[in-house]
């Protein structure tokens, strides 16, 4: 017998022991109590239906479902788990198939981090969104978290020597196809901007440009790097943009202008 | 040379730094012109972005909506890569109940 049953179980029982079922099922012939028994069945499937379909539970029942102790909780955590494992494959098509060999074994994890995530911060859902999706948005996060960390590993290790030497500048300047006057346009353009940005962005802005647009880094771990959180390291690099922005109109010169010059022939 | 270039000057001579290479330059400038002063933190997108995502499921109107959050998405890779993640997840799920 499941713990769903045993619920029921009890409930029925504690309905016979009611005066009130009692003299019904003392006239159990009579319609009235055919009827009960009727209602009451219904009753049952009704409940019974509702905890495996997870469509008809409220934001209200996933949250009071999930903070109790017991039967209702584990009901809603299995509904829970098929949830996040149907919209994984999704969340992930982007960045793996799932005939990759880690592909189940990363939604296994993943699902099994969402929930214990879920039930840790279920007091903060505030239920702006459907309950679900606030669920997909919480596996979304741990998920790519887990993706880029791995990315950001494949590729460091193909680019990376031990002490960290970054690879070679790639060689805009000495593209084949650009005229003399091009490429000199080019290296003066370049030497401004970089001029500029010597000047302007702070060590720690430059760090944070280096980790992030050079090495690829995730952005988590740049910012453990740089003994900080993602928020301020956003911050810090959005500081950097306006900075540069500022700088760049005060000289004349658009971000777009110097784009052009480089992306023309 | 004014002063601020010189303390700059005697500061790089001590602080040996890396050189950005040209591509994460030219990268960097390419986000410049849709900076904007104000921007949200990412934790706060990531507070919001379930009902983003909603409402572009739903009525395509989000970026309207909610513009700070559409322009932080596109100044910030990370978010955005979740952004889409959670919009494949709702717009394919959805469809699968039809
Ligand atoms: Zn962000």
């Amino acid at each position: 017998m499941g713990v769903l049953d045993a619920l029921e179980h009890e409930q029925l029982e504690s309905h016979s022991r009611s005066p009130g079922f009692k003299s019904l099922c003392a006239h159990n012939n009579e319609p009235l109590g055919s009827l009960f028994v009727l209602t009451f069945l219904s009753y049952i499937v009704t409940r019974r239906y509702n905890s495996t379909n997870m469509l008809t539970r409220s934001n209200e029942a996933w949250v009071s479902d999930l903070g109790t102790s017991g039967p209702a909780r584990e009901a809603a955590l299995e509904d829970l788990r098929a949830i996040v494992q149907k919209g994984l494959p999704y969340a992930l098509s982007r960045w793996l198939s799932p005939d990759q060999p880690q592909f189940n074994s990363l939604v296994e994890e993943v699902t099994q981090e969402t929930l214990l995530r879920v039930l840790d911060q279920l007091s903060t859902f505030e239920g702006r969104s459907q309950f679900t999706t606030w669920v997909h948005k919480i596996a979304v996060r741990i998920a790519l978290t887990e993706l880029r960390r791995k990315r950001w590993r494949d590729s460091s290790l193909d680019e990376l020597t031990e002490n960290e030497e970054l690879p070679p500048p790639p060689g805009l300047l000495a593209d084949p196809q650009a005229g003399p006057e091009t490429s000199a346009e080019r290296a003066d353009m370049l030497a401004r901007v970089r001029r500029i940005i010597e000047e302007e962005l702070t060590d720690r802005q430059r760090q944070a440009l280096i980790l992030l647009g050079v090495q690829d880094m995730p952005m988590e771990d740049a910012a453990r790097r740089l003994k900080t959180n993602r928020n301020a390291l956003y911050k810090l690099l959005h500081d950097a943009r306006l900075r540069l922005k500022r700088r760049l109109s005060m000289e004349d010169i658009t971000p777009n202008e110097v784009l052009t010059l480089f992306e023309q022939k | 040379m004014n002063i601020r270039a010189l303390i700059q000057k005697i500061k790089s001579s001590f602080n040996h730094h890396e050189e950005i290479p040209n591509e994460a330059v030219l990268g960097f400038l390419r986000v410049l012109e849709s900076v904007r002063e104000e921007d949200a933190p990412c934790d706060e997108i990531y507070a919001r972005i379930d009902e983003y995502v909603e409402r572009e499921v739903d009525k395509k109107d989000a970026a309207q909506l909610m513009p700070l959050i559409r322009e932080h998405l596109d100044m910030c890779s990370e978010c955005c890569e979740e952004y889409q993640a959670l919009l494949d997840v709702l717009e394919k799920t959805s469809q699968d109940e039809k």
